[in-house]
């Protein structure tokens, strides 16, 4: 159940950053980049099937776990390697590792509560049927001379 | 003391991370280069936490170091991992899953153009549907 | 002490999203969400997400200081309310009640800019005014004009119902961003939504027309956009005909504002504006989102007639999901202005220039010789100081110095005041030139009403003490008066707010007890009145009941580009910063995601001036240079620089000139060069 992104709902503000600094003691997850001069796309771990940073992590900090792939900061030596076997770029380390943690144990992650444009959603049906209904309408609008 | 089997070494960063006493320290520019202090503490943490197991204590020993080349990333050149943290990755992670949806193989990518990457392939087909 | 959660009403822009603060051992350490809350529905922006730390900031003001020569004093309460007293009374005795001018805070509770405006008026000083006048001035003037109220007609979340959304001088997905979801829920439904401004914001990202005006061309577009709809029969003739007047007069003034002539003024292709006439006026239910692209113009008023105008001739009004709605920018400014905090206005609107006003806040407030007629304006306090006819201000939670035009004049008067006290939370620019400070408390460390932009009163509690000797605007502006020989003997916020529900009409039902979690959307004239979400229903609140159809005709901005300064100059607002800046800029999570001044050229320009990205460029106007980061960017078209005016020095630039009746100055429009720092 990782956090999904509908890129056509963000609008770039950054309040998941802020929000996800301040639940992790000042060590953001999520990071909002701009893309194309207009759009903006919230980057943060997609919590892998088949989890390589969990398969190449030495210590057992990091194990895939049902639907989510989990961190025990216990266990992590901050030796880095994870952050070189995420395909997304979206692991960083320092004396530890950083990656989402969906604010596990809360119900919700504090960026999708927190999202003002409702553009991320731990829901993949919810994202999915937006995007497709949005793709649908954008031609419903060009097609037409005027709405 | 602290004693190294360099053949085993990663270039990895646990061993400086979890030293208490800042015997350990590491710099990183064309090269990446661990400084080991001679050390009398009793303490194995260094040791203890190495994942390529390539350090013991030994009964005698002086300050030493080992570098590392770094490897360019494939993209913006970059010089970011070194040779045997990739063939880890390289070792462990089956073949299809080290490349990404598009075929392209990521392991020689450094992460900062990784989630470039990412970020183009997420804001194409949007910015596109936006036209 | 456990942990225990307190809700609040964010401090931030007008949206009024509900801010739950967990604290332990009397410290603020977490927020939490409310999913429950009306209008957030959970969400908060960057800025709302920092809070805290404007709270537990290092920089907070913690006991009164004086200036003694050029340092800053420690002295004690007593003495400091001692020394108010005494230097604006003295001011009242040698110049008389003119003399004195008093600015409230939009960023206060409803119950402290009551009591500011019914200490100055008391004492006898018409001029008491707030930055509302910076923001939306017009917006008061022009749709009291129009409509007779001068509110949003239609709450936020009704946003949802709207089936063609125009945004015109809002960048809403920055400033107001929790409204965002507002604008998505409605396109899920099938909405159109239009987006009119100079820059492709994350707004426009929102748009399925985007209309790129250039800067100042508003009514020249909303002239147009009202000549095709008539054109075309597009009017609801029914609601022209049964609730507005001036129709005619309407059509008279349009004849020469076709698409094509509007597409030369504003470079807007007049297929898209036809596209636009179109679904606004064609939808089920269109409504109209603007904000400071609109007011801060010398033709702010016109715009917002123009946009008025729209609305009436289309009967989108009165309705679920229509409407005109301006999103004001401070969590306060609606509130500051309902309770009279304005020049021209007594709490609840009423007019400073009627006779029947004064008897009656004669009798409640049981004060003789309370002031008749409009005073000064902010910026003609400013004037006023400068040429003698201010001698002593009372500054409470602003900071004219860096939010008013032309930073420079600002400082010179304020500097050469008999006395000035200003009461803030942190040392601004404003404060630096003060006599005397005075520490507040925060949000959080206080009680009472905001009103927010829906016009949805909402009660914030206290979630901790103010930090060592600061305290609550209320109790400031109380000993204060009481020092002046007045009597402001009240307990607490509750029974200021039961004065308020005695004098304000449209605040009657409003009481205390009735304040649960949602808050109440005035007006509401009695104890069982549910609000009024919506407005002007059944008829307008002007005299007869119809809404004004006030042609007004295209006039160029102040200052045109020239040979010296051939660039257009407007600023604005970033989604992690706050006006002024003095909270966002000493907040470290928002200060290091945007830490500097840039300026914002197009590639274009940029080339040709030989500026590269992230290079220091100097910004110069008739009034002044500021240094700034260069931002290459498409979001500003060829000829067109942007700044945010969050950082001191952006209003050095900025143009002097004021709508005539608003007294608004046009920080949207000013001639600039731009050039490399050699």
């Amino acid at each position: 159940m990782p956090v999904y992104v509908d890129v056509l709902r963000c609008i770039g503000c950054k309040a998941c950053e802020v929000a996800c600094k301040r639940e992790h003691n000042g060590k953001p997850h999520i990071a909002v980049l701009p893309a194309e001069g207009r759009a903006a796309v919230p980057l943060l771990c997609h919590h892998c099937k088949d989890a390589t940073c969990a398969l190449v992590c030495y210590s057992g900090a990091l194990t895939t776990d049902g639907d989510r792939v989990s961190f025990d900061a216990a266990k992590c030596t901050g030796c880095g390697i994870c952050a070189l076997a995420c395909p997304f770029g979206v692991i960083w380390s320092d004396k530890l590792a950083h990656k989402c943690d969906l604010c596990y144990p809360a119900e919700l992650p504090s960026c999708v509560a927190t999202c003002p444009a409702q553009a991320l959603s731990t829901d993949y049906d919810v994202v999915s049927r937006r995007v497709r209904y949005k793709a649908a309408q954008a031609s419903v609008i060009e097609g037409k001379r005027s709405i | 003391m602290i004693s190294m089997d360099s053949s085993r070494c990663l270039g990895c960063f646990a061993c400086s991370n979890v030293c208490p006493s800042v015997k350990i320290t590491r710099e990183d520019g064309e090269q990446r280069v661990i400084r080991f202090s001679r050390c009398e503490e009793f303490c194995d943490l260094c040791v203890e936490f190495c994942p390529g197991e390539a350090l013991s204590i030994s009964p005698e020993g002086e300050d030493f170091q080992i570098s590392f080349e770094l490897i360019p990333c494939r993209a913006c050149h970059t010089p970011f991992a070194t040779r045997p943290m990739l063939r880890r990755i390289i070792e462990v992670v089956p073949e299809e899953l080290q490349k990404d949806s598009e075929g392209i193989s990521w392991v020689e990518i450094c992460p900062r153009c990784r989630r470039e990457m990412e970020r183009e392939r997420a804001a194409r087909p949007a910015v596109r549907s936006r036209m | 002490m456990p942990r225990s959660t307190v809700s609040t009403v964010c401090p931030y822009c007008a949206v009024g999203c509900g801010l739950q603060i967990t604290t332990e051992r009397g410290v603020a350490t977490g927020i939490e969400y409310n999913p429950q809350h009306p209008v957030s529905h959970g969400a908060l922006c960057p800025k709302g997400n920092a809070s805290l730390e404007v709270i537990n900031n290092k920089d907070r003001l913690t006991f009164p200081m004086k200036k003694v020569g050029d340092i800053w004093a420690r002295i004690s309460w007593e003495e400091a309310l001692d020394l108010v007293g005494q230097r604006l009374s003295k001011a009242l005795r040698d110049w008389g009640p003119e003399s004195l001018g008093f600015l409230a805070s939009s960023k206060c509770t409803n119950e402290e800019n009551y009591l500011i405006e019914k200490l100055a008026r008391t004492i006898g000083s018409r001029n008491v005014d707030n930055c509302a006048r910076l923001c939306h001035a017009p917006s008061v003037v022009g749709l009291n004009r129009s409509l007779g109220a001068a509110g949003m007609t239609n709450p936020i979340p009704d946003l949802a119902n709207s089936r063609c959304i125009f945004i015109i001088g809002s960048n809403l997905a920055e400033n107001h961003p929790v409204i965002t979801q507002w604008i998505h829920r409605a396109k899920d439904a099938g909405a159109v939504v239009i987006v009119a401004d100079p820059r492709y914001t994350p707004t426009a990202w929102l748009a399925d027309i985007f209309l790129q005006i250039r800067p100042g061309t508003d009514v020249a577009l909303l002239n147009a956009m009202a000549r095709l709809i008539i054109d075309e029969g597009w009017i609801d003739e029914k609601f022209i005909a049964a609730r507005t007047t001036g129709y005619t007069g309407l059509v008279e003034a349009l004849k020469g504002c076709s698409a094509e002539w509007a597409e030369g003024i504003c470079g807007i292709p007049a297929q898209r504006i036809f596209q636009s006439a179109e679904a606004y006026a064609l939808s089920p239910a269109s409504s109209i989102v603007y904000s400071m692209g609109i007011t801060q113009h010398t033709t702010g008023t016109d715009n917002v007639q123009a946009l008025a105008n729209l609305a009436l001739i289309c009967g989108q009004l009165g309705r679920e999901g229509t409407g005109v709605l301006p999103l004001r920018g401070q969590n306060n400014v609606q509130g500051a202005c309902d309770m009279g905090a304005l020049a021209e206005f007594y709490p609840g609107y009423r007019p400073a220039d009627d006779p029947a006003t004064v008897e009656s806040f004669s009798m409640a407030w049981d004060a003789q010789s309370l002031p008749l007629g409009r005073g000064l304006t902010a910026p003609e306090m400013i004037d006023g100081a400068n040429d003698g006819r201010i001698k002593a201000m009372y500054i409470v939670g602003e900071d004219p110095v860096n939010s008013e035009s032309n930073s420079r004049h600002v400082k010179e008067a304020l500097s050469s005041l008999e006395f000035l006290v200003v009461q803030d939370i942190f040392m601004t620019s404003t404060s630096q030139l003060a006599d005397l400070v005075l520490p507040a408390a925060c949000w959080a460390e206080k009680e009472g009403t905001f009103t927010s932009t829906e016009r949805r009163v909402q009660w914030t509690n206290l979630a901790v003490r103010p930090p060592g000797e600061a305290r609550s605007d209320l109790w400031i502006v109380c000993e204060v008066a009481n020092r002046m020989g007045l009597n402001f003997d009240y307990a607490g916020a509750e029974e200021v707010l039961s004065e308020i529900n005695r004098t304000v009409p449209a605040y009657r039902g409003v009481t205390r007890s009735r304040l649960n979690a949602t808050g109440i959307i005035w007006p509401c004239p009695n104890q069982d009145h549910p609000g009024t979400p919506i407005l002007h229903i059944e008829a307008f609140k002007t005299m007869d009941g119809r809404g004004r159809i006030l042609p007004v005709s295209f006039r160029h901005p102040a200052e045109g580009p020239s040979d010296e300064f051939p660039f257009t100059l407007t600023t604005g607002r970033i989604a992690v910063h706050h006006n002024a800046g003095s909270m966002t800029r000493r907040s470290p999570s928002l200060a290091e995601r945007e830490p500097e001044p840039f300026a914002e050229i197009n590639p274009m320009d940029a080339r040709r001036l030989g500026i590269s990205q992230g290079e220091m460029v100097n910004v110069t106007t008739a009034r002044g240079m500021m240094e700034a980061l260069a931002r290459i960017s498409e979001r500003v078209p060829s000829g067109v620089v942007f700044m945010p005016f969050h950082f001191p020095g952006a209003n050095i630039l900025t143009s002097g000139a004021r709508d005539e009746v608003a007294g608004i100055p046009e920080f949207k429009v000013a001639a600039c060069n731009i050039a490399r720092r050699d």
